[in-house]
């Protein structure tokens, strides 16, 4: 099996590099091409971060997101706790055979932009669940039968509202994907104009491919879940988030 | 009756003119999606959006091998085992493998055109293993006992009230004609199986060379769960999907989405770079890439590269007329459907000959070439492909025959003219002989003219009208 794959191999570039000596012989309409050397900004946003914060918000609006802007950092923990418990009356959307709307399936509290979050949760009988192995089947009922996903982000991107989450110790990626609904603590800091700035900016530091690679899956999220199989009628929540609501603040503020 | 992919091609297209809902269903659908992406386009500046990509997609297919190379280096650095497979025989028996090494019992899958390509469902079925499609679309005809018709909305030939009736037949779903209603039903059923799958499998838009990487574009979530859930994940990748950076796999991801379904970006656009690291709660414990081949380098070798371009985005599949009249299914046995699907299916298959009349299923209208993001030209690609199936002699005799009667009445003037005076005569008759009985079932046969250019010029020439000559 071993060497009968090493032939494919084989075979497969020989012939692929005889091939490709002759571009011509290749394309019918064969022009030259050159990649671009600076990439193209497909979208565009500009302003200061607040302006940033505004333009991300709306984005995600009209991709059937939601979002508040809290202008003090202290009021943060309240508001989650308010959205969550605006949510434990609706019955509707409830994933498992025991679904517990008052539980929340979050990364490590160390890991978020407001570490002292878990308190305030936990005193408001919110009760947190951090997974340590999903693979484990205990620990994946469990982490399948929380209502509410909260996280952080890696970045934000204003111009199309889409944040990228980066896996990594205490950062799972079943929070932002096994529950019904994701809240997303998003820092104004965070959020950048475009993909492109933001890919930009990573190159120019060297960081770029680290990121990529060390992860093991970066995801860029753009609102709920979406499927318009049925006949092109939209419908939301189909196996991530029904809902993605992102809470919006400034941590550099004092 | 629906239309059945393994009739002849006369039949299948007969069938799909006859099915009044597939055409209620088409015409809402592929409309709209077209709409969409016009939209979508004319909020960017989509002249240099498609220039870009064809320059990314081009220099990437330049470098093949060189990026190949690349790629499986990284992704060997990476923690991913790579395979490589030369066919559909090959491939499949490679997944089949990394499936009984891992004792896999359950697969989930998302949507992907190459694995249906390749008729992996089938052979690892064939194991006994249970093999769930997760995109709602994709799963809704897996219980349909169909194969998808449109690379990106499998199920685009179906009603609300065809879907409706399968899934009370199936799931026990209580009567409804409430998508939302549709998709809870479906959500409670997959979200087990995402649980319980040991392997997930999923195809590949965008592999980047790079950083040794396997984009997935998806709107469900149904691609990480896939790639996240099940402790073993393998991607099948044809080998054409490579780019060179991150940065290209933006752009494409960008173009893709606007064209596709007319979103600014998909929900999600997950880029894997090998199993889970030491110290996070999840992600697969293995992964594999199967590199694939399956008729792609004689694409090359052809000199039909152009086609190894594609995003798959559906676009010219959305804006043909042919496919939005006959759907996917009477393109035969392929995923691949509607211009491009024209193209690529007779040239992945294994002989020349089947497939032939795809590349005639055309009014070369041209429209495919306007809207693809990558400039791909399709009518020429249909042409040319045209002249390949006429030389290789697979046209029908009574075809040939007339082509050579005009090709010698055409050498000489006083042939051609008999052979005018007898079409003359023939056309005035009530009944056509055969084969033109059939041609002219559904077209109008030309006025055949009294006299030709040869006798007006020598009649002006007389009558001292003409240009003079030197």
């Amino acid at each position: 099996m071993a060497s009968s794959m090493a032939d494919a191999r084989t075979e497969i570039l020989d012939r692929l590099r005889r091939v490709v000596d002759e571009p011509g012989r290749m394309f019918r309409s064969y022009e030259e091409v050159r990649r671009p050397e600076v990439p193209m900004h497909v979208t565009l946003a500009e302003g200061d971060s607040l302006a940033l914060a505004k333009r991300f918000a709306s984005e995600l609006e009209a991709v059937k997101g939601s979002y508040e802007i809290v202008d003090d950092l202290s009021d943060v923990p309240a508001r989650v706790i308010e959205q969550i418990r605006s949510w434990e009356s609706e019955s509707d959307a409830m994933d498992g055979k025991d679904p517990r709307p008052l539980q929340v399936l979050g990364w490590d509290p160390g890991k978020l932009p407001l570490p002292g979050i878990r308190k305030p949760l936990a005193e408001a009988g919110i009760e947190w669940v951090v997974p340590d192995d999903l693979l484990d089947d205990e620990d994946r009922q469990r982490a399948a039968a929380a209502a509410t996903g909260l996280t952080g982000v890696e970045a934000a991107f204003a111009s199309t509202g889409t944040i990228v989450l980066a896996p990594a110790e205490g950062k799972s990626r079943a929070a932002s994907l096994l529950p019904y609904r994701h809240i997303v603590l998003v820092p104004i800091a965070a959020i950048h104009p475009t993909i492109e700035s933001w890919l930009a900016s990573l190159r120019s530091s060297g960081q770029l491919a680290d990121l990529v690679r060390d992860s093991a899956q970066l995801a860029f999220i753009t609102g709920p879940s979406k499927s318009a199989d049925i006949e092109l009628n939209l419908t939301l929540g189909v196996h991530g988030p029904k809902q993605v609501h992102a809470v919006l603040f400034d941590s550099q503020r004092p | 009756m629906p239309v059945e992919v393994g009739a002849p091609y006369r039949r299948r297209l007969r069938q799909a003119l006859d099915d009044e809902a597939q055409r209620t269903a088409l015409d809402r659908a592929t409309a709209r999606l077209s709409a969409q992406r016009a939209q979508a386009l004319a909020a960017v500046d989509n002249p240099r959006l498609r220039q870009n990509a064809r320059a990314i997609r081009q220099s990437a297919i330049q470098d093949l091998p060189k990026l190949l190379e690349q790629l499986e280096a990284n992704l060997l650095t990476n923690g991913c085992q790579v395979h490589w497979a030369r066919d559909a025989d090959e491939a499949t028996r490679i997944v089949c493998g990394i499936a009984e090494k891992s004792r896999t019992r359950r697969v989930v899958k998302s949507k992907s055109m190459v694995t249906e390509e390749i008729g992996l469902n089938h052979a690892l079925e064939a194991l006994g293993i249970d093999v769930v499609e997760t995109d709602l679309g994709e799963y809704i005809i897996q219980l349909a006992g169909e194969p998808p018709s449109h690379i990106i909305a499998p199920v685009i030939h179906k009603r609300v009230e065809d879907i409706s009736e399968l899934l009370q037949r199936e799931l026990g779903m209580p009567p409804t004609d409430d998508p939302a209603v549709m998709c809870a039903a479906a959500r409670k059923r997959l979200r087990q199986e995402f649980l319980n799958a040991d392997m997930g499998i999923s195809g590949c838009n965008f592999a980047i060379a790079e950083t040794g990487t396997i984009c997935i574009i998806t709107n469900e979530g149904n691609g990480r769960m896939v790639t996240s859930m099940p402790r073993v994940y393998v991607a099948v990748a044809g080998i054409e999907k490579v780019v060179h950076s991150v940065e290209d796999a933006a752009l494409l991801w960008q173009a893709a989405s606007r064209n596709a379904t007319g979103q600014n970006v998909s929900v999600y656009f997950s880029m894997s770079s090998g199993p889970r690291r030491h110290g996070h709660a999840d992600g697969p414990d293995e992964m594999h890439v199967v590199l694939l081949d399956n008729g792609r380098t004689r694409m090359l070798e052809r000199g039909y590269g152009d086609a190894t371009l594609c995003i798959r985005c559906g676009a010219c599949i959305n804006a043909c007329p042919v496919y939005r009249e006959i759907g996917g299914h009477a393109y035969g046995r392929t995923p691949y459907n509607g211009p491009i699907g024209a193209v690529i299916t007779p040239l992945l298959a294994d002989e020349p000959a089947s497939h032939k009349e795809l590349p005639f299923a055309s009014s070369l209208c041209g429209v495919c070439r306007d809207v693809c993001p990558v400039k791909i030209d399709l009518p020429r690609l249909l042409l040319d492909l045209r002249s390949d199936i006429v030389e290789s002699g697979a046209t029908p005799r009574s075809e040939r025959l007339a082509m050579k009667a005009f090709a010698r009445s055409a050498e000489a003037p006083a042939r051609f003219r008999r052979l005018r005076g007898l079409a003359r005569l023939a056309s005035r008759l009530p009944v056509r002989p055969p084969p033109l009985n059939r041609w002219a079932r559904t077209r109008a046969l030309p006025p055949v003219p009294r006299s030709g250019f040869l006798e007006s010029r020598k009649r002006r020439d007389r009558d001292g009208r003409g240009e003079p000559r030197g």
